[in-house]
């Protein structure tokens, strides 16, 4: 898909500094676990206290972010809300699922069950800004947040509204932690963030967060970035993946050094870190890169927050043309090129 | 002019048939799929009636021909019985022919296996096969089987919005070929009966005990059900181009949000109404053009109420011929839109009316009542097919008549 689809506005919560507007980019300390966790915000600003009990971590989390990225852009009522998320709220799965063991299927509190459809944050925000438009959720993996923007790019096409909303949200939970850990999604030994990439050994670090965008197809007089286009692979090969790479490249008339930066999803996994090292060798061997999953660690929409940063960085440094390249775990892997258009 | 969507293709297992030719001869001997769980460890067994796909998981391993390949869970299995059904029906021998999207829709991904297991998974003493079950835990897992299985790579992903799930999945696959982003799409959604699910619903107080009865007086609630529906959607220049058989179109669709309550539809059926509105808008048809409106109907109190003042509000004192197929295959979440978005098609082919069992009494706040006998040799040319889901997420869609 390629078009110039305006960042308008944004907000994330994430382990960096990045709600507060003070975003300097730190490489966290990890204490005894290789899990990056949000900086929460104090969400009691946006969420009145009796609502705000009942609610369970990432519905907070997503609903303030989205609130906040409204509020940034002076929009209350988008042409449509668009979200992506691979696990949802696991707390709420995980507390569901045991209640159901420890109450024996009976006299079961409803709360976690209706928290656990993936559809709820979504809902949440609907509710809130009293919203009755077009609503969407896509729950796949490292094609979840990328779904969420193919659509709301195909809304803005088809001409059914001029401002959509656009985001992502996870957590990871202790219990979900241990899980993965399991079958080797996270490294053995204690690892750094700084140390993250030159670890030499399989896995990477969990992370979570959320992230929220205005999507415009109109130029506005505060736009933070533009993004011109995005190419999502599904289990490609490396050859099939640089022929996408040349391919997309050329649709937009770039050539790889017309790349002012490359951003990254390398996460020190030497299972699958082959898929950036060699598209870097052969195609960006000079091109200055940022590999953003030091600082949010690995999570199934942490394409979001590359997203933006990358509304950060251009604006900040002025740059004209960024790509981000991201994969989850060797399966889903996607092209989004961005400009300073505006 | 955005191109026309074609519908080519159809699959489908669910309580009352394991592809479309057996759902379709039930449908026509009135045999509703309601039972009690064989398939399920839980109190409600005996209680709560659920529609259960007879075959247990190796058989359905067996039909979809991967009884050697271990670690598909029912949800990925019934999905690729039906996926193999859809290609058939479609003329697809190959489905790496074509760069084709494949969007698929799920409440709960693989929990009808992990929920065996989960206790297990958390055990640090305890190691076997259980944990290969620990990827399938999400949604993703069963879309990516399917498409691996049968060869889909181009676009591939999930649609989650509760009950509404697979219509925002045809909707999503439709608008991907107006794009121009693929000629082929094929969608719907694959849902397997959970423990997880039925204590979620029965403890929204939202289950009869008795078998459902949608837009009854007496109605209490619905009946849960599993299966799966693909439809093979194309664009009409391919559809010209392989001079293939066009099953139906699809011609108009709406999603719209409610905003209203997390889990309840507003007493006036705002969404309901706005979502059929909108989708008949796009198809060019108007209200005098729908023969018959495929209701979600769930028999939930809540919902029978909204949908049906939602129906008469936008058609008037002239609500057509209209019924709800859930006594049948019972509520199938994520399966729900597709497979009654086949019974539309079915409904339009075989000029059928599909009869909303189990119904005696007129509601008291409506002037509508559902149609109960089985109509044949009635013409049908545009359906509306109803799928309003938690979260006040409200989807329609017109599936007409192909004119040619």
């Amino acid at each position: 898909m390629k078009g110039k689809y305006y960042i308008q506005a944004s907000a994330a919560i994430s382990p960096q500094e990045s709600f507060s507007g003070h975003f300097v980019p730190q490489l966290p300390t990890l204490a005894d676990k290789n899990l990056l966790r949000i900086k929460e915000p104090d969400y009691s600003v946006f969420i009145p206290p009796n609502s705000l009990r009942r609610m369970s971590r990432v519905l907070k989390m997503g609903l303030v972010a989205a609130l906040q990225c409204l509020r940034n852009g002076g929009v209350s009522m988008p042409g449509a809300i668009i979200t992506g998320t691979g696990k949802g709220s696991l707390q709420d799965t995980e507390r569901f699922l045991k209640n159901i063991t420890e109450y024996a299927e009976t006299a079961l509190n409803p709360t976690p069950f209706i928290q656990s459809t993936y559809n709820s944050v979504n809902g949440l925000i609907a509710l809130q800004q009293k919203y009755m438009q077009y609503n969407n959720t896509f729950v796949h993996r490292g094609f979840s947040f990328e779904h969420a923007l193919l659509d709301s790019m195909m809304q803005l096409n088809e001409g059914n509204t001029d401002v959509v909303l656009a985001g992502a949200f996870e957590e990871i939970s202790d219990e979900h932690f241990y899980i993965k850990g399991r079958i080797g999604y996270w490294k053995e030994v204690l690892t750094q963030p700084a140390e993250l990439l030159t670890s030499g050994t399989p896995g990477t670090i969990a992370g979570e967060g959320s992230a929220f965008f205005l999507l415009s197809n109109q130029p506005g007089n505060d736009s933070q970035a533009c993004i011109e286009g995005i190419k999502m692979l599904y289990k490609p090969t490396e050859e099939k993946l640089h022929t996408a790479l040349e391919v997309f490249l050329k649709q937009h008339n770039l050539e790889p050094a017309d790349i002012d930066l490359l951003i990254t999803g390398q996460n020190g996994d030497t299972n699958h870190d082959h898929y950036y090292h060699n598209l870097v060798v052969q195609y960006f061997p000079a091109t200055h890169s940022l590999p953003f999953k030091t600082l949010c660690g690995e999570y199934d929409t942490a394409s979001a927050f590359a997203l933006w940063i990358a509304t950060r960085v251009i604006k900040e440094q002025g740059l004209k043309k960024v790509l981000i390249y991201n994969h989850f775990y060797g399966d889903q892997h996607t092209f989004l090129l961005l400009s300073n258009d505006h | 002019m955005a191109e026309r969507v074609f519908i080519t293709g159809v699959g489908m297992i669910s309580a009352i048939g394991n592809n479309v030719q057996e759902n379709l001869r039930h449908l026509r001997e009135q045999k509703s799929g309601l039972g009690y769980t064989r398939h399920i460890d839980t109190i409600h067994k005996n209680v709560l009636p659920v529609g259960e796909v007879t075959a247990d998981t190796p058989t359905l391993a067996t039909m979809a021909g991967v009884q050697d390949t271990p670690g598909y869970t029912r949800t990925s299995l019934l999905g690729l019985v039906a996926i193999q059904e859809a290609l058939q029906s479609a003329g697809i021998k190959d489905a790496r022919e074509l760069p084709t999207a494949f969007i698929n829709a799920s409440t709960v991904g693989g929990m009808c296996d992990t929920e065996k297991v989960y206790f297990d998974i958390l055990d640090p003493n305890k190691e076997g096969d259980f944990l290969k079950y620990i990827d399938t835990l999400d949604c993703a897992d069963c879309t990516q089987r399917i498409a691996d299985a049968v060869g889909i790579d181009e676009y591939v992903t999930t649609i989650s919005t509760a009950c509404s799930s697979s219509a925002n999945a045809l909707m999503y696959g439709a608008r991907l070929i107006q794009q121009g982003l693929v000629q082929r799409a094929i969608c719907g959604g694959t849902e397997a009966l959970t423990r997880f699910t039925m204590n979620g619903f029965n403890s929204l107080k939202n289950i009869d005990k008795q078998f459902c009865r949608p837009f009854d007086q007496q109605r209490n609630g619905l009946n849960l059900g599993e299966g799966a529906a693909y439809l093979v959607l194309e664009s009409e220049s391919l559809v010209k181009e392989r001079k293939v058989q066009v099953l139906a179109e699809l011609s108009g669709w709406c999603n719209t949000n409610e905003a209203f309550h997390p889990t309840a539809p507003s007493p006036e059926g705002d969404g309901a109404y706005e979502a059929m509105k909108n989708a008949l808008k796009m198809s060019g048809r108007s209200i005098a053009d729908v023969q018959y409106v495929n209701v979600h109907g769930t028999a939930t109190l809540n919902n029978d109420i909204s949908e049906g003042i939602a129906l008469e509000r936008l058609f008037g004192t002239q609500v057509p011929k209209f019924s709800s197929t859930k006594p049948f295959t019972g509520h199938t979440l994520a399966a729900a839109g597709a497979i009654e978005a086949i019974f539309a098609v079915l409904a339009i082919r075989e000029a059928l009316i599909f009869p909303n069992l189990h119904f005696s009494q007129k509601m008291e706040e409506l002037n509508i009542t559902p149609e109960t006998q089985l109509l044949e040799n009635h013409p049908v040319n545009n359906v509306i097919s109803n799928s309003f889901g938690f979260g006040g997420n409200n989807a329609s869609l017109v599936i007409s008549k192909y004119e040619g």
